[in-house]
């Protein structure tokens, strides 16, 4: 071979060439060294910053003045713990989160708030093994948040949308212009007029003049929010006390609502959804239904904080009924946690199973059951009472049929308007058989009643509530229960027995697994346990959140509720959770001769429901939505079969004119913005926010900016987020209860309210000064030490010389927090200190007397197991057999990852997507392996997942991971104006559930199922089948 | 037994990386060739003289660019000088980094000498560089004596480099696919193969094709033994006869690329040594199979003995799916092996002098 | 604000001993024994939140996807067909026999008196020798320094006085870290509770590691034969399955 010296030349240039390239990133690391940048932080702990502080042997405290440790809230999911955020001083960087000792949601015992700051830090270190036993922690989740900080997807600016609606680019522009374009509109985007807020707000014109009941036109302004971050009362009454809109929900009716109003059936309030938890550290005994501690659940850290402590140090036992495996199992401690595998969609016949074993086996606490009244039962050594006794009207075809018999159905005169309500007492029958009003009753009343008593002159047949549950716990045999469930029988019995056998201390709880097409009925059925246990504010029991400290009413320092010009917002809400039976169109239609179906299904016993206002509001009924606010909200992702359903619609400014979202992130819903408004983030926000549930003590942790807010700012120099910008709404609308004068204190002087301090450090005063008396002064020390420092000139220019100290002692604290050991009734301890104050309603009239709005059949009154159906009545399986759509679709929460924390990437180095977990049963016969991708397809549509198998799942159901599938929070690269976001494919990784929600076939609207009582979203057991591909 | 799947699990990146599998290959070449130098420039048997030369230049091509690749392997290129300022003689590690230098400046002077006679001839001629090579062959003579010390000084340290690869792979007990006294012989069998593949390629390259049934029958040896070292190694591995093993053969069981990657070696092994057993003339082929044998016995045991778990079920998912940075270290290692093979055939004269 | 008038803030700061340089904090006085650092892993109590795993990464600033603590979540089925989850958290177990060390060609990595296993990441040429010989899998090369990285105990921590970021951050309360000189330290009287029933992880290795467990099944304390799913999860840079 003889090669040219030219040729030569040219490929030792081409090797050296291919050595370079391949040496490239050695030679850099070389000169790396040669400059010095190799040289670790410290010789050993590597690139760790030096400790926040340290403590020394005699427990002497030395901080770093480079660092500050501020306690404040985590927003990694709705838990909101108490959290320690540490920040580099120059850089402005969080460095670690880790927990708020004072908190009980992160520590347990918590730390009493007389501790100062300094022994609040020592309280977390290693001197004496303080630290293990105070242990006060964040999540993984909440320890990787801290990210999103400085994540290049935030939205820093007021952007406006260019382009078609979810068209991806932006244009930054000024705070001015965007308050004035959405107050008065115009022609904004050149594609017509768009009506702005400020025309919108019309509180006379009605609506429909032929439908006076929907209210004023106001109401076709619609604002969606997620969940109480401790800023909601702030946002309400500017939407609702101030601009005046109805139309204000939470994400409540896709969250857990079905468990919620269960849970409000049972405690008679379907609005506020009172709901309670069992009392982990004392109870013996806990089934938990379609929650899982450890896993998910609210308070999640908290939950798996005490469950891992109770059936390690407690007596605590367990089983968990799921579908799914989850992390509340632990084989190390087999004997005390185990999983009850269960169909989906059929805990009601689980729950009525053992209603029935308990019956029949006269395991119900019928002592406590025969108690009428509150005072009865406290005398007879019972925390709570329930209507077990009352009497329900069961007559056919009576006016009053499925409603409870009340002392003015007797004869007893109470004026109409009072009628039926909280005065008119219910009736039962006493010991002898004579009818007595529940409240006079001097003694037990009867359980099992079924007799006729003269109503209004006639006979009319009544019974009572236990007799009501019981004939319908009756309806079924234990193995037929077992065979809907797919629990044995013997099973089913020995939970029941297992329930029975702890007195007090055994308890039923349930959450997310209730999202299924019998939602409601399965948790009204289960908690409805409880109270046949007669556990309720037991010690060991079934316990009342503890709540937090009112700040927003008429409190002890400000009136942070009314105020001059409030608006009384009226008119039937989008979400239509109220009678058909009360609209007119009802009216027309039953002088038509044909009143039922409706043209879409009314929810009478259900609260706000987001599940219902979109589908609604945009196609008209029973009104049109002219603009929708976004306030860190993402119906779009959350709730299934939404995005099917009006994604289209959303995307056509003539459907929707105006969408503004208050967001710090693009997500999927506000993806289809006109304007997105940059919102505060986590620890830049100011708010008060009370533990959802699971803390028995009052807690209330402070939101406060423990880092300088990173949005631009408005003209007036302030950060612009959800209050900055409603101010200046309320500004440029001239609307009442903002600005100048608009607060008052209780001596009736006047205070601004131009900034989110003028409201939250005058809400900090009121929490301070709840109770016997306010709390004590913040130490300057404690304001040093915990970093309010930065925040006193506000403080001492925004409050009363008085409260400064006080409000900086929460502030300081991270919160107010009532101590542990306040947890238990003053006089008698195994009772709760701060009970659930309702009755419990084994028979709920308002559901009783209700009608589903589709078929116009009667809705049942208690507990029941109803299979999974459709709005009308019709069980999915008659419409989608199972012979066609063999598998059952759940979702269930992941253990890491939340609905937005997919722009926290270090969660993804642990655990980067979300296969669909099918059985080993299952794989086999649809030929799947482990990581193969299969098509999933429901009658709502279909996605490619990728398969993960194992023996953690019911056969015959696929289970998906919910918090991956994301198409925004960085999925997708955005424009603003010249800048694009980087691409970082990671966080599009997995599928999303909700991408094949269903749509019910039987509602004349065809929008996304949902339960038909509850009004909730329905994302379990959802019909489908698997195709490997 | 209960059965498990590892729901969540972690593998950590590979610390070696295909720049050691590089090293790993192009020293045992580079060590092997020297030894095939001794026939012809030592010993100075007749038939060697051509290939012995060549081996020469194959032993300078791949010597040199192996501690190159070595230096990409650490992660800290730039600190190699804390291998001699902080030696730490329990590992055998710190061993190669004498070993290498020794091998190298042994085979450096070796080759010098060896040289020196040619590079006086063309001083002689007085071409464009006639100063240069003067100045080099110093004197050009051929001094026989010399030559004897430094071949052995390289031998030493071909030994000792040779030795100290296979201990340090040999020495890690937590994989369990290395810590099997076999890899040394296995390592040291196969680096004959590829030096003989190697000088193989190129005397194919130099059109020298003479040679061809010389090295295949040294060919052939050498794929027997790489066959029988091979066998035993997997055997040992396969049977569970010891408590690693017994590791191993669980990661392997049922892994169909395992089971592909051994077929493979022993295919190519096979194959190879079929070639050099019946195509007596045939220089390519049977070269660069030996080559791909080499190569690929130090691929999966580096790097798929480093994706074997732990802990727990999850292994690095890297053997069987390259990608562009590991592609990349190849092609660093061939261009520099390239340069070098111009710049060194550019101004050493290769071809026995005799041919000439 | 009127408490402690004395305490100008100025003054309070000025009297803030500084800690910024380095991790210097004084050295203990010395003392019989002096500490040996351990840690108890209480698996009955760990929920798999890796809350330390995340947390650790935070401390230590440790880059994305290179963890010196996790969590191994496991789906068991028995033979009789019960499916559960079991966990092992996993960190450097701070060897007394540590094979990790010997190897090192430059003597970057050492056994302190206190039993804290390091690398000095002056001297670390990042050659990846220990990485192999750790049985433990609890080494890694940092992706940022090209030095071998590895738990350190937090020994900057436990020089504070603080205690380990894992162990400060751990939901169910399952790592318990102290000093098993002292026997009246929480890791000790732990440790003597369960005497006998602790494990640690490949015993065969002959490490004698100083991470203990409580609940560890002997089938997962090493290699579990078995399938993962994060063998063929979607992973940034290469797709696996
Ligand atoms: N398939 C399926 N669907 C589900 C669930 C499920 O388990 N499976 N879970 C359901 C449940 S329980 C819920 S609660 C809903 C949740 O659904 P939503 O309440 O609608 O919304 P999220 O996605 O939680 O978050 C809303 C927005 O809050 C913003 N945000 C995040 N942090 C901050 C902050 O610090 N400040 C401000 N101002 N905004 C912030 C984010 O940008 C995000 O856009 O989803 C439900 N959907
Ligand atoms: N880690 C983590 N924690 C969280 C959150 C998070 O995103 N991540 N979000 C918080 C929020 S907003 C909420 S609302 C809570 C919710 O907390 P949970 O209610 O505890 O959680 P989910 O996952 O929604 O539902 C619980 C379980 O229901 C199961 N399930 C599904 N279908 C059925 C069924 O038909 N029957 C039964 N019995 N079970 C079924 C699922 O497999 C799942 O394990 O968690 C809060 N905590
Ligand atoms: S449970 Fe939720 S709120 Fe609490 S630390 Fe974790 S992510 Fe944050
Ligand atoms: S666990 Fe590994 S890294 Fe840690 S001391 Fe033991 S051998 Fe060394
Ligand atoms: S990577 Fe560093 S610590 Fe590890 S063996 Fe090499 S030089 Fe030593
Ligand atoms: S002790 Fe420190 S370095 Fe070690 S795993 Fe825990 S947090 Fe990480
Ligand atoms: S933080 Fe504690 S409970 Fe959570 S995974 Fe780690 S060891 Fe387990
Ligand atoms: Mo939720």
């Amino acid at each position: 071979m003889k090669i040219s010296k030219q040729r030569r030349q040219l490929l030792a240039i081409g090797g050296l060439a291919a050595f370079a390239a391949g040496y490239a990133e050695t030679g850099g690391r070389m000169v790396g060294k040669l400059l010095g940048r190799d040289t670790p932080k410290h010789k050993t702990a590597g690139d760790a910053p030096a400790p926040e502080f340290s403590v020394g042997r005699q427990g002497e405290l030395v901080i770093n003045p480079a660092q500050q440790v501020s306690y404040t809230t985590c927003l990694g999911c709705t838990t909101m713990c108490g959290v320690r955020v540490r920040i580099d001083r120059a850089s402005g960087k969080v460095l670690r989160v880790a927990g708020n000792p004072y908190s009980p949601l992160s520590t347990d015992p918590h730390l009493p708030m007389k501790a100062s700051v300094r022994e609040s830090f020592i309280a977390i270190s290693a001197l004496n093994g303080k630290g293990l036993e105070g242990r006060s922690t964040a999540c993984g989740r909440g320890n990787a948040v801290a990210q999103q900080m400085d994540s290049p997807y935030r939205v820093l600016t007021p952007l406006k949308r260019v382009g078609p609606r979810n068209g991806g680019q932006w244009q930054p522009i000024s705070f001015e212009q965007l308050v004035k374009e959405v107050v008065t509109g115009g022609n904004l985007f050149g594609e017509g007029v768009v009506e702005g807020l400020g025309s919108l707000r019309d509180l006379k014109t009605p609506v429909n003049a032929d439908k006076p009941e929907l209210g004023p036109r106001v109401n076709q302004v619609a604002v969606l929010s997620s969940v109480n971050d401790g800023r909601e009362s702030f946002a309400r009454r500017f939407f609702q006390k101030s601009y005046g809109t109805q139309n204000f929900f939470g994400h409540g009716s896709y969250c857990g609502g079905s468990y919620r109003s269960g849970s409000g059936a049972l405690f008679g309030d379907h609005r506020a959804m009172p709901h309670g938890k069992p009392d982990f550290a004392n109870a013996e005994f806990v089934l938990f239904v379609g929650t899982a501690p450890g896993q998910a659940g609210n308070p999640f850290k908290r939950q798996g904080a005490l469950l891992a402590k109770a059936r390690t140090q407690g007596k605590l036992s367990y089983v968990v009924v799921d579908p799914v495996l989850t992390h509340a199992d632990n084989r190390a401690s087999a004997d005390r946690g185990r999983w009850l595998p269960i169909r989906p969609g059929t805990d009601g016949a689980l729950a009525m199973a053992i209603i029935r074993w308990l019956f029949e086996n006269e395991r119900i606490d019928s002592r406590y059951l025969g108690f009428p009244n509150e005072v009865l039962a406290k005398q007879g050594g019972e925390p709570s009472f329930s209507n077990a006794t009352h009497l329900v009207v069961v007559e056919p075809k009576h006016p009053r049929e499925g409603r409870m018999l009340r002392a003015s159905d007797l004869g007893v005169v109470i004026a109409e308007d009072l009628r039926y309500k909280e005065g008119d007492a219910f009736v039962c029958l006493d010991a002898t058989g004579k009818p007595v009003f529940h409240d006079k009753a001097m003694g037990p009343a009867q359980l099992f009643v079924d007799t006729a008593l003269v109503v209004g002159g006639q006979e009319v047949r009544v019974k009572s509530s236990l007799l009501l549950l019981r004939e319908e716990a009756m309806r079924l045999e234990l193995p037929a229960y077992a065979e809907a469930c797919g629990i044995a029988a013997d099973t089913l019995a020995a939970l029941a027995k297992e329930l029975s056998s702890h007195g007090k201390l055994a308890s039923v709880i349930a959450h997310g697994g209730m999202m299924s097409g019998s939602g409601f009925y399965n948790a009204y059925a289960l908690m409805s346990i409880n109270t046949l246990l007669g556990n309720i504010n037991w010690k060991g029991g079934f316990v009342a959140n503890g709540g937090g400290f009112k700040f927003d009413g008429e409190g002890p320092r400000y009136n942070l509720d009314t105020f001059p010009g409030m608006v009384k917002p009226s008119g039937t809400p989008l979400g239509r959770n109220m009678p058909y039976e009360k609209t007119s169109e009802f009216a027309a239609r039953k002088a038509e001769g044909k009143p039922y179906p409706a043209a879409a299904p009314w929810f009478p016993n259900a609260p706000g429901l987001t599940t219902e206002l979109l589908p609604g509001g945009i196609n008209g009924y029973p009104y049109h939505l002219k603009a929708l606010i976004l306030w860190s909200s993402n119906p779009l992702y959350g709730i299934a079969g939404l995005r099917t359903k009006i994604g289209k619609d959303l995307a056509d400014p003539k459907r929707l004119p105006l969408i503004i979202s208050v967001d710090p992130f693009i997500n999927e819903s506000n993806a289809y913005a006109d304007y997105i408004v940059p919102d505060s983030l986590m620890y830049e926000s100011w708010g008060w926010v009370a533990a959802w549930n699971g803390v028995p003590t009052k807690s209330m942790s402070a939101r406060w900016p423990v880092i300088e807010p990173q949005a631009a700012k408005t003209p007036e120099g302030q950060a612009i987020g959800m209050e900055t910008f409603f101010i200046a709404l309320a500004k440029a609308m001239d609307l009442p209860g903002f600005g100048e004068d608009a607060l008052r204190d209780t001596e009736g002087n006047a205070f601004p309210l131009n900034g989110p301090e003028d409201w939250y450090l005058r809400a900090g005063a009121n929490i301070a000064w709840q109770g016997k008396e306010p709390v004590a002064d913040a130490t300057e020390e404690d304001v040093i030490l915990s970093g309010v420092e930065r925040l006193r000139p506000l403080l001492e220019k925004t409050l009363k010389p008085e409260e400064v100290a006080k409000v900086a002692f929460l502030l300081s604290r991270g919160g107010r927090y009532q101590p542990g050991k306040d947890a238990y009734d003053e006089e008698n301890a195994a009772w709760m200190r701060n009970p659930m104050k309702f009755m419990s309603h084994l028979w709920n009239e308002n559901v009783g007397a209700s009608k589903n709005s589709l078929s116009g059949k009667r809705n049942r009154g208690c507990g029941s197991w109803i299979e999974p159906a459709f709005a009308d009545g019709t069980p999915v399986r008659s419409i989608y057999p199972a012979e066609q759509w063999p598998m059952q679709l759940v979702s269930y929460k992941s253990a890491l990852q939340n609905s937005y924390s997919i722009g926290a990437t270090r969660l993804l180095g642990v655990h980067p997507e979300n296969p669909v977990l099918i059985h080993p049963d299952d794989a086999l016969r649809l030929n799947l392996a482990m990581g193969d991708l299969a098509e999933i397809s429901t009658p709502g549509g279909s996605l490619k997942a990728r398969i993960m198998i194992h023996a953690g799942i019911i056969p015959g159901v696929a289970a998906f991971e919910h918090g991956f599938g994301h198409r925004e929070l960085g999925a997708r690269a955005h424009r603003l104006g010249s800048h694009r976001q980087p691409e970082d494919k990671r966080l599009a990784a997995g599928v999303n559930l909700n991408d094949i929600g269903l749509m019910d076939p039987t509602r004349p609207d065809k929008a996304p199922w949902v339960d038909a009582i509850s009004g909730a979203s329905v994302r379990n057991g959802l019909p489908a089948k698997i195709r490997r591909m | 037994m209960n059965t498990t799947v590892e729901v969540l699990g972690f593998a950590s990146d590979l610390g070696w990386q295909l720049w050691a599998v590089q090293y790993f290959f192009l020293i045992g070449i580079s060590t092997a060739a020297f030894f095939l130098t001794l026939p012809g420039m030592v010993w100075r048997l007749p038939q060697w003289r051509g290939v012995s030369r060549r081996a020469l230049l194959v032993a300078l091509v791949c010597g040199l660019t192996a501690p190159v690749a070595l230096l990409a392997d650490l992660h800290q290129p730039g600190r190699f000088l804390n291998f001699y300022l902080h030696s730490s003689f329990g590992s055998w590690m710190a061993w190669g980094a004498y070993f290498i230098p020794l091998y190298l400046l042994g085979l450096l002077l070796y080759a010098w000498l060896s040289l020196r006679p040619s590079m006086a001839a063309l001083a002689e001629r007085g071409e464009r560089l006639a100063g240069f090579y003067r100045t080099l062959a110093y004197g050009g003579h051929d001094n026989t004596g010399a030559i004897r010390a430094a071949a052995i000084v390289a031998a030493l340290g071909a030994m000792l480099v040779l030795l100290y690869t296979g201990m340090e792979t040999m020495v890690v007990r937590a994989r369990p696919l290395w810590h099997t006294p076999l890899l040394p012989v296995l390592f040291a069998v196969t680096a004959f193969a590829g030096g003989l593949g190697m000088t193989g390629l190129f005397e194919a390259i130099a059109g020298k094709t003479r040679s061809a049934s010389l090295l295949n029958r040294w060919l052939e040896l050498s794929q027997w033994a790489s066959l029988a070292t091979l066998s035993a190694w997997t055997v040992w591995v396969l049977t569970g006869s010891s408590a690693a093993a017994n590791g191993t053969l669980g990661a392997m069981r049922g892994s169909s690329g395992w089971l592909l990657m051994i077929a493979a070696l022993f295919a190519t092994t096979v194959l190879a040594l079929w070639l050099s057993r019946t195509r007596r003339d045939a220089l390519i082929a049977p070269a660069l199979l030996a080559l791909l044998g080499a190569w690929l016995v130090r691929w999966t045991i580096v790097l798929g003995g480093q994706s074997m778990p732990k802990m727990g079920s999850t292994s690095h998912a890297y053997f069987l799916s390259m990608t562009a940075d590991n592609l990349l270290s190849i092609m660093g290692t061939a261009g520099l092996c390239l340069a070098l093979y111009i710049a060194l055939t550019s101004l050493v004269p290769w071809d026995d002098p005799a041919e000439a | 604000m009127n408490a402690q008038p004395d305490l100008s803030r100025r003054a309070f700061f000025m009297a803030l001993p500084a800690v910024t340089a380095g991790l210097a904090v004084p050295a203990r006085a010395a003392e019989p024994a002096g500490p040996h650092w351990a840690m108890l892993v209480d698996t009955r109590r760990c929920i798999a939140c890796q809350a330390c795993t995340i947390g650790c990464a935070m401390e230590n600033a440790s880059p994305e996807g290179q963890f010196r603590t996790v969590v191994a979540t496991y789906a068991v089925t028995t033979e009789k067909g019960q499916t559960g989850l079991a966990v092992v958290p996993r960190l450097c177990n701070h060897c007394e026999q540590p094979p990790c060390i010997p190897v090192c060609p430059v003597g970057a990595t050492f056994k302190r008196k206190d039993g804290i296993v390091v690398v000095d990441g002056e001297r670390c040429v990042g050659c990846a020798y220990c990485v192999q010989a750790c049985p433990y899998d609890a080494r890694f090369i940092n992706h940022r320094t090209g030095k071998a990285d590895k738990c350190t105990f937090c020994s900057h921590r436990i020089e504070a006085g603080l205690l380990p970021a894992c162990v400060e951050t751990c939901v169910g309360g399952a790592r318990i870290f102290g000093d098993i000189n002292n026997p009246d330290s929480e890791i000790s009287r732990q440790l003597k509770a369960a005497e006998g029933k602790t494990r640690v992880l490949k015993p065969e290795a002959g490490t004698t590691p100083r991470v203990f467990y409580i609940g560890l099944e002997e089938q997962l304390s090493g290699r579990v034969d078995g399938a993962s799913a994060a063998n063929m999860m979607w992973q940034p840079g290469h797709q696996g399955g």
